[in-house]
Formats: C-alpha cells, sequence, structure tokens
C-alpha cells in the first residue's frame, strides 16, 4: 500500500474538484436544503455525462469499471463541496447492491440505465436504530404462494422521494439466513415515502410497508441470501460516509484558517495568538489521520481484502475526528461561524448526520472491540 | 495493517524479528528499562554491537558509512520492532547526530563517525537545553570562544539525556553573540570520556530514570570538531528535527496488548472484565488510535522515500503518539483499579508493576523533545502558514 493516491484518483479528484467549484456554491447549498427534490436534475445529467454514476459499474453494463478508492476520491470532492443528491444512494448503495447481489437479467435491467444516470436507487434497511443483528431489520417479509407480503417502517433512507427503485432489506424469520433483499419500483401499491425533518435537511426518508405484496422477480438474487450482501455493501457505505467527511473537513480547515489569518482582534490576526495555532493544529491532526486511515481503507476494500476490523476503526476514527475538527472550526470563527449565512454551520450539522450513518462511534467500537476477541 | 516493505526489505525484517527471538536476554530488558530505552549501556552495547553491523541500525545510510541503502520505510519499520521488543531505541548517534554528519560533515568527519555510529561502537549525546533555554531553543549561552585552532567553551546544559552513558557530546554552543540569536549557534562534536573540564551530574526523573546535567568550565574543543559552517548550527538544529523526528510506538502496542490479555481474563466482582462494555469501548478506541499511530509513523518514511521533507508531519505524529500514550496508561490504571498503584517488585504488583511505571513516565513523552504545545506551534505556522505571534 502507498500513501499517495494513484495517477488515476488524482486526475479524478482534480476533476471533480474543478466541476464543483464550478457547479455548486454557498447559495445552491441553502437552496437544495429548501428544495422539494433535495438536489438539481441539472448537476445530475452533466455528472452522468462524465460518466460518475457508472463508476464502479463493469464495462459489459456500460460503467468505467473503476475501483472502490476512485469511487472514493469522487466522495471526497462531493463533501468537500458540500454537494446534495442522489449519488450516494444510486451510486454507493444501489449499484454496489446490484453488483453483489442481482440476478444477471436484474444487473443487465438496471445497471446500464444506472450508469447513465436514468435510474437512481436508495436502500431501506434500517428502523429506529442501526440492526445490528438479522432481527433487527424493521421489514417483515411473509412467504406467500405467488410471492411475498411486506410490512414495516423504514427510517433514514437516502432520496427514497426521488428514486426509482428502492431496494429494501426484510425478513422471514429472525436469523441472518432469512433475510431478502427485494427490489421496490416506484408506485409499488401499499408503499408511502415521506421525507423527514432533519437537521442536515438531507432528504432521509421514512418508507412505509403496508401489505405490499412483491412476486419473486422482485427478489434481488435469491431468497435468503441478502444478509451477507447488506453488510458488504455497508462497509463500504462506512467507508464511502469517510471520504465524503474527509472532504467536508478538508473544507471546513481551509474555512478556519483562512479566517484566523484574516480576522484581527486586539490589533494582530487571532491566527497569530497560540490558542487559535493549537486549535488549528488540532484541526490539521484530525483532519490528516482521517485522510491517511480513510485512504488505507479504501486500498483494502478495493483489493478485496477481508477488512471488517479496519473498516470500523476508520469509520469510528473519521467520525469522532470530524466531528471535533467542526467543533475546533466554530470556537475559532466565533460570532461568524455561527450564522446561517456561514458555511460552517452546514459542515456542523453534515458531520454529525454522517457520524450517523452506517453505524455510529459506539457501535464501529464494538465491532473492533469484537474484532479484538473481547 | 502491513507496512509496504518491497520483498527484499520484507526478508530483512523477518530475519530481525528472528535475530530478536534469539539474542533478547533478561539483562537486557532490564538494563533498557532502566535507561528508559536509551542506547549506551553495557548490555545494550552487547546487543546493538551484534546487530548494527548485518547495516539494520541505518539501512538507509550509504554501504561506504554501514548502511544497506534501503528505502527510510525499512529503517522506519526496524526501529518500531526494537520498540516492541523493548530493546533501546533512543540513539542520539546513529538516528540524531549521524545523518546530520551525513549531510553537514567533512569527508573526514564522515569517516571518523559514521561507520563507528553505524556499528553501534560510539553514541552521542545531544547537549541542547540549558537552564533557561528550554522550549526557547534559540536563546542559548553556553560560549564558545574562538582560539583559531581549538574552541574554549564555558557554560552549563540541562536534560542531556545520554550524556553519562555516550561517548561523544553533540553540543550546541553559542559562538557569535552579536546580531539576531539564531545566527550565533555552532554545532561541535566534543569527546566526553576524554576531556578535561566537563563535569556530568545526574537529574533523577519523576519516573526514576536519569537524565543529566552538565557543565563545561574551559573546555578545549579542536576546531576540527565543528559541524558544518561556524554560526549555522540553529539551521541544522531544525533541519535535524525535519529529517529525524520520528517515535516509534511499538513498545505502547505492546503495552496494550498485555493490557488486552489481562483484561480478556480478568474478573471484577465476579465479572469478566473484557465483558464490561465501558472497557470494551475504551480498548476499541486505543486500539484504532494505534492504526492512526501507524499510518502517520509510516507516512513519515513514505514522505522521505519520496523527496519529501517532513516537517510539521513529524510533530504531529510525536504529539498523537505521546498524548495516546498518556490516554492507553490512564485507561490501564482505570481497568486495573487500585491494583494499578503497584509497583515493580511489589506483592500483588499486576503487569510486573509497569502500569504505574508508564502512568508516571508518560508525562515525560508529552514534554521532551520539544513540548506538545511546541510541537503544535510548528504545525499551525509551518503546516498551515499561521503568523508568528
Amino acid at each position: 500500500m502507498s500513501y499517495e493516491l494513484g495517477v488515476e484518483q488524482k486526475m479524478l479528484k482534480e476533476s471533480a474538484r474543478d466541476f464543483f467549484s464550478k457547479e455548486m456554491n454557498s447559495a445552491l447549498i441553502r437552496e437544495l436544503e429548501e428544495d422539494e427534490k433535495g438536489y438539481s436534475p441539472k448537476i445530475w445529467k452533466k455528472m452522468a455525462k462524465i460518466g460518475w454514476m457508472g463508476l464502479n459499474v463493469p464495462e459489459e453494463y456500460d460503467g468505467a469499471a473503476a475501483t472502490f478508492a476512485d469511487l472514493a476520491a469522487i466522495l471526497e470532492e462531493m463533501g468537500h463541496a458540500g454537494y446534495a443528491g442522489p449519488f450516494f444512494s444510486t451510486v454507493v448503495l444501489g449499484s454496489s447492491l446490484l453488483l453483489k447481489g442481482g440476478s444477471e437479467a436484474q444487473k443487465e435491467a438496471l445497471l446500464p440505465k444506472l450508469a447513465q444516470g436514468n435510474h437512481l436507487l436508495t436502500l431501506a434497511y434500517a428502523g429506529q436504530a442501526e440492526p445490528i443483528a438479522a432481527a433487527d431489520l424493521p421489514l417483515q417479509a411473509t412467504a406467500k404462494e405467488d410471492g411475498y407480503v411486506l410490512n414495516g417502517v423504514s427510517l433514514f433512507v437516502p432520496f427514497a422521494h426521488v428514486a426509482d427503485t428502492i431496494i429494501c432489506a426484510a425478513r422471514i424469520g429472525s436469523s441472518a439466513e432469512e433475510v431478502s433483499l427485494f427490489l421496490v419500483p416506484k408506485g409499488t401499491a401499499g408503499v408511502a415515502v415521506q421525507e423527514l425533518q432533519t437537521m442536515a435537511a438531507d432528504k432521509q426518508c421514512e418508507v412505509v410497508f403496508d401489505q405490499v405484496r412483491l412476486s419473486r422477480e422482485n427478489l434481488l438474487g435469491t431468497a435468503g441470501s441478502g444478509w451477507p450482501v447488506l453488510q458488504a455493501v455497508l462497509r463500504e457505505a462506512a467507508v464511502a460516509k469517510c471520504a465524503e467527511m474527509v472532504g467536508g473537513a478538508r473544507k471546513v480547515l481551509k474555512l478556519t484558517v483562512d479566517y484566523a489569518k484574516k480576522r484581527e482582534q486586539f490589533g494582530r490576526p487571532i491566527g497569530s495568538f497560540q490558542a487559535i495555532q493549537h486549535h488549528c493544529a488540532d484541526m490539521l491532526t484530525y483532519l490528516d489521520t482521517s485522510a491517511l486511515i480513510t485512504h488505507a481503507t479504501c486500498v483494502q476494500l478495493a483489493a478485496g481484502i477481508p477488512c471488517d476490523k479496519q473498516v470500523s476503526m476508520c469509520k469510528s476514527w473519521v467520525s469522532e475526528a470530524n466531528r471535533r475538527l467542526v467543533g475546533l472550526g466554530h470556537q475559532v470563527m466565533g460570532g461568524f461561524g455561527f450564522m446561517e449565512e456561514a458555511d460552517l454551520q452546514i459542515y456542523y450539522r453534515r458531520a454529525k448526520a454522517a457520524e450517523q450513518a452506517y453505524g455510529d462511534v459506539a457501535r464501529h467500537r464494538e465491532i473492533v472491540a469484537a474484532e479484538l476477541g473481547l | 495493517m502491513k507496512i509496504p516493505l518491497n520483498q527484499e526489505e520484507q526478508q530483512v525484517l523477518d530475519e530481525v524479528r528472528r535475530f530478536f527471538a534469539q539474542e533478547i536476554t533478561p539483562e537486557l530488558l532490564e538494563e533498557s528499562h532502566h535507561l528508559e530505552y536509551i542506547y549506551g549501556g553495557e548490555e545494550g552495547r552487547k546487543f546493538v554491537q551484534k546487530f548494527a553491523p548485518k547495516g539494520w541500525l541505518t539501512p538507509c545510510w550509504p554501504k561506504e558509512y554501514g548502511g544497506l541503502e534501503t528505502s527510510e520505510m525499512l529503517m522506519y519499520a526496524i526501529r518500531n520492532e526494537m520498540a516492541y521488543h523493548r530493546v533501546p531505541i533512543h540513539f542520539a548517534g546513529a538516528h540524531m547526530a549521524g545523518p546530520s554528519i551525513l549531510r553537514y560533515g567533512t569527508e573526514e568527519m564522515k569517516k571518523e563517525y559514521l561507520p563507528r555510529l553505524a556499528t553501534g561502537e560510539i553514541e552521542f549525546a545531544l547537549g541542547y537545553s540549558e537552564p533557561a533555554a528550554g522550549s526557547d531553543l534559540m536563546a542559548l549561552e553556553m560560549h564558545a570562544a574562538d582560539k583559531g585552532d581549538h574552541f574554549l567553551v564555558n557554560g552549563q546544559k540541562t536534560f542531556n539525556t545520554h550524556a553519562h552513558v555516550a561517548d561523544y557530546h553533540w553540543l550546541a554552543v553559542r559562538t557569535n553573540l552579536e546580531g539576531p540569536k539564531h545566527k550565533g549557534i555552532s554545532i561541535l562534536i566534543v569527546d566526553l570520556k576524554n576531556t578535561p573540564g566537563i563535569t556530568v551530574r545526574p537529574m533523577i526523573t519523576m519516573a526514576g530514570t536519569r537524565t543529566n546535567e552538565v557543565f563545561y568550565d574551559n573546555v578545549k574543543v579542536p576546531r576540527r570538531n565543528l559541524v558544518g559552517e561556524v554560526n549555522s548550527g540553529f539551521k541544522y538544529i531544525m533541519a535535524a528535527l525535519d529529517f529525524e523526528r520520528m517515535f516509534p510506538w511499538g513498545h505502547y502496542k505492546k503495552y496494550f496488548e498485555e493490557i488486552l490479555a489481562y483484561t480478556k481474563t480478568a474478573t471484577r466482582n465476579g465479572k469478566p472484565l473484557a465483558k464490561d462494555p465501558l472497557i470494551r469501548q475504551k480498548l476499541a478506541e486505543h486500539a484504532t488510535e494505534l492504526e492512526v499511530i501507524h499510518h502517520l509513523y509510516f507516512n513519515l518514511a513514505h514522505l522521505l522515500d519520496n523527496g519529501k521533507i517532513p516537517n510539521y508531519q513529524a510533530s504531529m505524529e510525536k504529539n498523537f503518539l505521546s498524548e495516546f500514550e498518556q490516554r492507553l496508561s490512564n485507561t490501564a490504571m482505570e481497568i486495573l483499579g487500585p491494583m494499578g498503584q503497584l509497583k515493580t517488585g511489589s506483592k500483588h504488583a499486576v503487569l510486573e508493576g509497569f502500569p504505574e511505571w508508564l502512568y508516571r513516565w508518560t508525562i515525560i513523552e508529552t514534554i521532551y523533545g520539544g513540548s506538545a504545545e511546541i510541537q503544535r506551534n510548528i504545525m499551525a505556522q509551518r503546516g498551515l502558514g499561521l503568523p508568528r505571534a
């Protein structure tokens, strides 16, 4: 493993940085937080044209066959720019679920459309908490002669309100072997989607399943194969969130240091005071450590090396480091930082949302503890 | 996480591990601990002089001076392996003075010192701090008067940790009383064992370890012992900090493993410690911090191997590690409860009394080599370009 990004990742990252610096801005971030869709279809189309939706899709399905590390490079820039939209749900969750769990026919039917940006996906699996075991899944499936009936309420489903297909994890019993994944097309009878009002205004939704009848064709892959596929995708999602957080942290440090150099009190820039410098030094430490561990974990994931402990170390560290970093940013930026018009407060809200997503700090530490043999 | 080494280098590291398994004696471990892992003791010299001639102490040095011309990565890996095995890891000569001689010394000086440093035959002591020059190193006052063929040195040093076991002093002195303070400092090499006028006196730390104050009373130092240019010493010291400030962490990985093993077997009030959710969370957090330190540490080698100069990154690694050590030590004391205070040799002592010693020792770690606050200044000013006060 090298601590350097590969040539392709560097190029991807630079082009993403360019793209978002042209397309995203503070006003648009705020506009999208209020927007009904929560994303800009215009920017979505441009991203699709570059080929980012099909980044981790194999070439036979019109994708770019890039690695997870390449995808992480783009995600970092999204986090940096404050991008909002169904990219994470469609690409990190959706296409990965299809690739890992889907039948050949399902991949052929959905992946090319997805790669072109014409099909939005998401994943419903959590209830009021992150499920630890199969029995925690909130959606219950009952086998019928001609298929399944699904009931239950799934929460925190990103961009479900615009998704063309919701992939959901449901259980017939309470063991891991009784979990299946289902493809639920938009408009399926008995499915009700409602946006939740969240701190980060990030379009997480409630999805209610009320006597939803699905046929066997709606099964993603085969019956009972869902749990390991779900776990593999959630591991990737946790690290993908870390990549986003690293980008956000980089931006926050830049905002903070620029401010500390410019803002004068007591007749000199506040950045010359050691109290401020030490906060900034700690922020730099949180950023660099987050970037190093995220990069190393991405490389392992991309190489297909089993790395449950590594993933959980990464997610718990980056979540905590990012939260602390943004908090220190607020101390440095003082009254300016907590105003609605300051971008810092956007990153503060998003840092907490990212920390909660795909396992919080305590959850991942518990995984590490178990891996340590405790 | 694996260390990024090529196949040949991995073989060397494997060989080093086999050597440790065979050659480390209880006497060596006892002396090493007693000397807080500095090099220079009798057992340490016996051990290192079997180990270093293979090029393992200075693998990234040129072959003509006793190196193997390998990557820095291997050097970092071997040093960390040494730390893990709790043999001496602080070599003021091979890892601090040596690289500066390699960079700034005359050919004559290189030939005189480098091969002997590489084989572990000689050891240096750093002579930087003074009573009135701690964090503000450029305020140092020890005076070296230029007498043509020699310098006449007078003054006092403090916290010169290796001075009682070392052969040579890597001495920062003031050679110019005029002008800016940092442009009047030079570096001299002084033979500590054969030079009249030097007095070394012990200073004992709260961890029971020894450092020294050193007095120079009209000490004559030959001009040929001047390193590089006169009055350029501060620049060399700063550059040395960039290149050589690396703090191995293997001994804390080892300590973590010991705490973990203890936690898996011990019970408290009838319940297994390993099932306590607070302990599980804490140990998972420390395992994660060790992983972060792994990357901070080996990234320094990566930067050097790619022709880059780590500066703020070295401060970051030092701070993260030394502050982690205090957290880990405190966690150990919390897990052990009252048993944690038992010293080595005491009845009922747990983990050989190591926890209480480390709880004292780790306070020293965030101070020596530049306090945590000085490191943060470096990160802010050199890493982020924030203005000096």
